[in-house]
């Protein structure tokens, strides 16, 4: 069976959402490794800088790309649409659209909060 | 699904192999991670492995090759895991070979039951499933199939005209007669793809084929549906090789 790209959303959505918290859903299999996971991201956060001060097309790209084809799997939602746009920014060479990308993951980054189920 | 079932993960992003390989160890199987398509033939050399997920965007080469190259030494099932998700990367990922295809992000579930779903089809029918007959004439209920010609007969002898597509359905039928085939079974078998939600193709070509045989579709006595399930070929069948 084959089904179409980009329409595969992950069912467990954020239950609470405040100014400073972002409490999301995460399958209790995936415990072990999702705290690793968020961390990856953050490494991410200091790379992302430096690939844009350098104007690292190629390196923004591959961030995007695999933050897209990996966030949802692990419960973030949020991460691969972020990574998409990011991949598309970088594609376009606007930096514009890719700070913006990540002021939101580091604010995300920030503020999430797992609760595994 | 085997207690030993191994799965090879071929990703370049670590966070990948980490969720596949985690996910998969902690519901009982044997997880290799491999982050290129180097060393892969050194690799399935040297251990069992039972199926392959595979990335289409390695560093070192194409997915789609490592597919293509894998398929033409091996019958190990592939599926194509792939953040490209265009629909020709999907339509040729399956005619390279893949078994199946899963655009990212994916639900670890979801490939889980795939993978299930792929293991499950490969041990369907025995290893003879697509056994050489390209040399052997069939005999059944007085109808003739000569597989070197493609030439069917009927039982007074006159030619009757198949296409491509049905010949390699009654093709299947005859190397299994007698035998339950799900929709699944015949369009891998006849046509070397997975069936799609909605795919009619079967069903067409069983309904085209029946009346080729002129086997009355309300009340068939050669091909007869079985409910829920898939066909199944009733009637005694005789094969002879030109080669013996």
């Amino acid at each position: 069976m084959i089904h179409t790209p980009g329409t595969f959303r992950y069912p467990l959505e954020p239950i609470v959402e405040t100014k400073n918290q972002l409490v999301v859903k995460v399958d209790r299999d995936l415990e072990d490794i999702t705290p690793g996971y968020l961390e990856n991201r953050k490494k991410d956060l200091l790379l992302l800088p430096r690939a844009v001060a350098e104007k690292e097309f190629e390196t923004l790209k591959m961030i995007g790309h695999r933050m897209k084809g990996s966030g949802a799997g692990y419960g973030f939602q949020f991460i691969s649409d972020i990574g998409t746009r990011l991949e598309q920014a970088a594609k376009r060479q606007d930096l514009k659209e890719v700070q913006v990308c990540i002021e939101q993951l580091a604010d995300y980054l920030n503020r999430v909060e797992v609760v595994y189920l | 699904m085997a207690a030993s079932d191994h799965i090879l993960v071929i990703d370049d992003d670590p966070d990948i192999c980490q969720l596949v390989g985690d996910f998969f160890q902690k519901n009982g199987f044997q997880v290799t991670t491999a982050n290129n398509g180097k060393g892969l033939q050194e690799l399935l050399d040297r251990m069992k492995i039972d199926l392959i997920v595979l990335d289409l965007m390695l560093p070192d080469e194409d997915g789609l090759v490592v597919c293509r190259n894998l398929r033409s030494r091996s019958n190990i099932p592939v599926i194509i895991l792939s953040a490209r998700g265009e629909e020709m990367d999907r339509i040729i990922g399956l005619e390279m070979g893949a078994d199946d295809y899963l655009p990212k992000p994916f639900h670890p579930r979801e490939l889980l039951a795939r993978v299930k779903s792929v293991l499950r089809r490969a041990r369907a029918l025995p290893e003879d499933a697509c056994e050489d007959d390209s040399s052997a004439h069939y005999r059944f209920s007085g109808w003739t199939l000569d597989v070197p010609t493609r030439q069917l007969y009927t039982p007074s002898g006159d030619k009757i005209f198949l296409s491509g597509g049905e010949f390699a359905l009654l093709r299947v039928f005859l190397n299994h007669p007698n035998r339950v085939l799900t929709r699944d079974q015949l369009l891998t078998f006849s046509h070397g793809r997975e069936i799609e939600p909605y795919d009619r193709t079967i069903d067409m070509q069983i309904s085209r084929l029946r009346r080729r045989l002129r086997d009355d579709p309300k009340s068939p006595e050669l091909i007869k549906t079985v409910r829920s399930l898939g066909y199944v070929f009733s009637t005694r069948v005789e094969r002879t090789d030109a080669k013996s």
